[in-house]
């Protein structure tokens, strides 16, 4: 990925040029200290003069009030902006480039001006070192902070309830509560001269005079640090989406990526860049120069690699195609500009400004073309039928065939927070975590749209990443979360109105993906590569979950790495310094899959006896367990050596009755509240019973008794027994009250017993498990 | 004796016996004296315009070496400042080629990776080949 740069012959403005803003995609403007504001429009390549300011006016920043932002004040505010200027007011000016209002608001000049995301408020800093917070018509709410030197830069927290201040070389985190505490810290060896939080993936990035730029999270812990620069770092600015940032310095323009290191580097002659703007579709930037060029700069040749083709945007409106195993290419090109491309499952999506293009991998020819309602689209989510755009508009669910399915939504959604790490599609599922209240997750049918419970998924902590697994029935769907902790999480997603069981399964999970063809979960958990064969054994049993794993160091890919996709047996790893590295997987557990699926036991059996791998033999037991097949189970959980298993599992053969043995195997599950609803849907009361005495589950135990009119004295013998064992005196008052009435015989017990095993096994359905 | 008489009256006879005021010896050096003050007017004159043209010829060469002067200043500081230039285009050059050296590395890393990888299968495939 790389910046191709444009600049005008001669520069449009006859002094440094000291912000640039856009407005749309296509559209411009710039402020200099010639006092002009200029507009550009990048179509049709003009450059007008919207309005000269008085002399004594230098502009030091501009900002647009947030657009798309719904309510009544829309018309009248959408299309103003903020300029903050060196005579020490603010000016609100219209689109058009009338002064509004002019609102003396710093001693000394105002250095920056910021609307807050839901355009609620204003932040302006200034010379004085003071950073004030305004309405949105330009009232003074509140002085924020008074710090000892000027404040050169200010950002607004995601949540538009902190702001990041710059005091110096260090960086201040004040929050909106007067009564919390700030978060401070030193940042740089040099007065920082710039910073920018980014509300998709909340990391911070600040740049200043020791020539280096850094990234932080919101806590203020350094996430990476660059070498440092010829020059000071005078502007810094993330892409919308988070994924990318562009940095700015004397005759400098660096594309990095979100995890720091540099994508590519330009050496334009125009003088420092004093500021850096981002288009709202993400594809370019511009940059306010000292010698009075606006420089504009387009991200070009990105790439993306899926299975054995290679798909590169190599400029504005073209995308080469080339397929490695026999090397032919295809060059694919649009009318408009391409905004997003993704690339999997077979399928290529490309969203340009008003159309989005899908091409299937067999035919490059002809694609699928339907129109986008809203021309900016920020993501592109793929899963194996389906995809999803997400644009202003909210998320669209649409098949490869260009139909629209559903568009999943909760109240309150919006969508331009969603990233990839907070959105998960999969074949029948869309996973959403919320905004506002970070420990829920938003779950939807992804054909209809409409919510699979009344009430969202909730977490005991806040959720940082979803992820729905891609394989299997939607019954089995499971849900991958990480939360704050960096704990990593199974849920099951079709719940059927009872709560979501949610197991954990690691921790100091730093990033992961499903496999894209099988339930394989990877995982990187501090310093290690951990690959689950089969996440499912966690509901299935426990014990089994550290059998089922395949555990790699990765001290090899350096410090942080993270996972970029998985696709096969192959794991794709970026490393911190930005090479792409990968692992091989074990190949068997994907053909143990296949064999599962189509239900070949013996097959499967016969794999693992040739692979000799215990955790491909976990594999295979949590799997049979969870189909139910009993004897391929006993055969698994023999091979590795879990004997108390395969003894339950001869006791389970024996049951006569299939719907016993289902309980049973929920039972083995460890799920004692489905095996008695089995058994009480079967009507096998006795074995309810004698389930709840075992689990010592006295009170349910006597509750079904007490309700089915059976077996009370059976309760009550065992109860006694217990009591005996343990030399303990009944102090149950339910226990006390019926034994008064019931007498215990226990030879009358033994035969009560004896009686039901018998009736079972009269049953006219019941059949031994057969071999 | 007549003209002890006529000089006493201050009347003299010159040569060609014409009536002078003057003694004809005298008359003779003053005549002589008018030429030679005439000949010396005119080689004042002469020098003067010598000189004039000199003094043009001088300010002109001074010109011309002031002129000659600024260039050398001129080209100096030009060479100076190319220096400059080729250190800061150097400088750009040698950013550039570092931020390619990185870009490399990471090429070299990810081949790295690839023939690990490949190694790996082709030593999978052999042994799977070997146990059938």
């Amino acid at each position: 990925m790389r910046f191709k740069t444009s600049l005008a012959k001669e520069p449009k403005h006859s002094e440094l040029v000291s912000c640039v803003a856009w407005t749309t995609s296509e559209e411009l403007y710039s402020c200099s200290d010639d006092h002009q504001i200029l507009r550009w429009n990048l179509l049709s390549d003009e450059t007008t003069t919207l309005a000269k300011l008085p002399n004594e006016i230098y502009a030091t920043d501009i900002h647009f009030f947030p657009r798309g932002l719904g309510g009544k004040g829309k018309q009248t505010q959408a299309d103003v902006f903020v300029l903050a200027a060196t005579d020490g007011k603010f000016h609100l000016i219209s689109k058009s480039g009338r002064v509004e209002k002019s609102v003396d608001a710093h001693r000394g000049a105002v250095l920056c001006g910021r609307w807050s995301y839901d355009g609620t408020a204003m932040a302006t800093s200034g010379e004085d070192g003071q950073v004030k917070i305004w309405s949105r018509s330009g009232m003074l709410r509140s002085t924020l902070a008074q710090t000892g030197s000027p404040v050169y830069s200010i950002s607004w927290s995601p949540d538009s309830d902190q702001i990041l201040i710059i005091n110096g070389r260090h960086l201040i985190i004040k929050s909106m509560q007067a009564s919390a505490k700030p978060l401070q810290w030193k940042a740089h060896d040099g007065v920082i001269l710039k910073v920018d939080w980014n509300p998709i993936n909340n990391m911070i990035l600040s740049g200043g005079e020791d020539c280096k730029y850094r990234i932080w999270d919101s806590y203020g812990r350094q996430l990476y640090s660059s070498h440092p620069h010829e020059y000071p770092v005078t502007s810094v600015a993330w892409a919308p989406d988070g994924q990318l940032f562009a940095i700015g310095s004397f005759n400098t323009l660096r594309l990095c990526d979100q995890s720091g290191w540099s994508y590519a580097l330009e050496k334009p002659n125009v003088g420092s860049i004093f500021n850096i703007a981002w288009s709202g579709d993400g594809t370019q930037v511009a940059g306010a120069c000292g010698n009075g060029h606006v420089i504009f700069a387009h991200v070009v040749e990105r790439r993306m690699e899926w299975r054995n083709f290679e798909v590169v945007v190599v400029s504005r409106t073209v995308i080469e195609v080339r397929n490695v195993m026999d090397d032919s290419k295809e060059k694919l090109e649009f009318r408009d500009r391409i905004i997003k491309t993704s690339l999997s499952f077979e399928y290529l999506v490309v969203a340009t400004s008003s159309q989005c293009y899908v091409y299937s991998a067999k035919n490059w020819n002809t694609p699928m073309i339907f129109d986008l309602k809203d021309g900016t689209v920020t993501l592109i989510v793929q899963a194996e039928r389906h995809f999803g755009i997400i644009d202003n508009g909210g998320l669209h669910l649409y098949t490869y065939e260009g139909r629209l399915m559903s568009s999943p939504k909760y109240t309150g959604m919006r969508s331009d927070t969603l990233s990839v790490q907070t959105l998960s599609i999969s074949n029948d599922t869309v996973a959403i975590r919320d905004k506002t209240d970070e420990k829920l997750v938003h779950l939807f049918d992804a054909n209809t749209g409409k919510a699979l419970e009344s009430k969202p998924l909730a977490h005991k902590m806040e959720i940082v990443e979803v992820h729905l697994d891609q394989c299997g029935p939607p019954a089995e769907r499971r849900l991958a979360i990480i939360d704050k902790n960096r704990d990593l999480y199974l849920s099951t997603v079709r719940n059927f109105g009872k709560p979501a069981k949610i197991v954990k399964l690691g921790t100091m999970i730093y990033s992961l993906a499903w496999n894209d063809q099988t339930n394989m979960l990877a995982a990187l958990q501090d310093g290690r590569l951990t690959v689950w064969y089969y996440p499912n054994a966690v509901f299935v049993d426990k014990e089994l979950l550290s059998s089922t794993i395949s555990s790699k160091d990765t001290s090899e890919f350096g410090k942080s790495p993270q996972i970029v996709n998985f696709i096969g047996n192959h794991v794709t790893i970026r490393r911190a310094d930005g090479a792409l590295v990968g692992t091989g997987v074990s190949p068997y557990p994907v053909l143990l899959y296949e064999l599962v699926n189509s239900s070949r036991w013996d097959d499967a059996v016969r794999l693992c006896r040739f692979v000799k791998d215990e955790a491909v033999w976990g594999c295979l037991a949590a799997m049979s367990s969870y189909a139910k097949e009993l004897n391929t189970a006993e055969i698994a959980y023999a091979a590795i050596d879990m004997v108390d298993k395969v003894q339950y599992i001869l006791y389970i053969k024996d049951i006569p009755l299939k719907e016993a043995r289902a309980a049973e195997m929920a039972l083995f599950c460890g799920n004692s509240q489905d095996a008695e609803g089995i058994l009480l849907q079967a009507n096998l009361v006795f074995r309810a019973i004698m389930m709840n005495i075992t689990l010592y589950n006295w009170d349910r135990a006597l509750e079904l008794a007490v309700k089915h009119k059976t077996h009370v004295d059976t309760v009550l013998g065992y109860r006694q027994q217990f009591l005996n064992n343990f030399n303990k005196v009944e102090t149950n008052k339910r226990f006390l009250q019926f034994a008064q009435g019931v007498e215990v015989n226990w030879e009358q017990i033994q035969t009560k017993i004896e009686t039901e095993y018998q009736k079972e096994r009269e049953r006219p359905n019941a059949k031994s498990y057969g071999k | 004796m007549a003209d002890e008489a006529l000089s006493k009256a201050g009347l003299h006879f010159d040569e060609l016996n014409k009536v002078r005021v003057l003694e004809p010896e005298i008359q003779s050096q003053t005549t002589e004296l008018k030429e030679e003050c005439k000949e010396f007017v005119e080689k004042i004159g002469d020098f003067q315009k010598i000189v004039g043209g000199f003094i043009e010829m001088v300010d002109q060469l001074a010109q011309e070496v002031e002129k000659e002067k600024m260039k050398a200043i001129g080209s100096r500081n030009l060479l100076k400042s190319v220096a400059k230039q080729r250190e800061a285009q150097q400088q750009q050059l040698q950013a550039l080629i570092a931020e390619k050296k990185t870009q490399l590395e990471r090429y070299r890393v990810q081949y790295a990776a690839l023939q690990k990888e490949e190694a790996e299968q082709a030593e999978f495939i052999e042994q799977f080949l070997l146990q059938k």
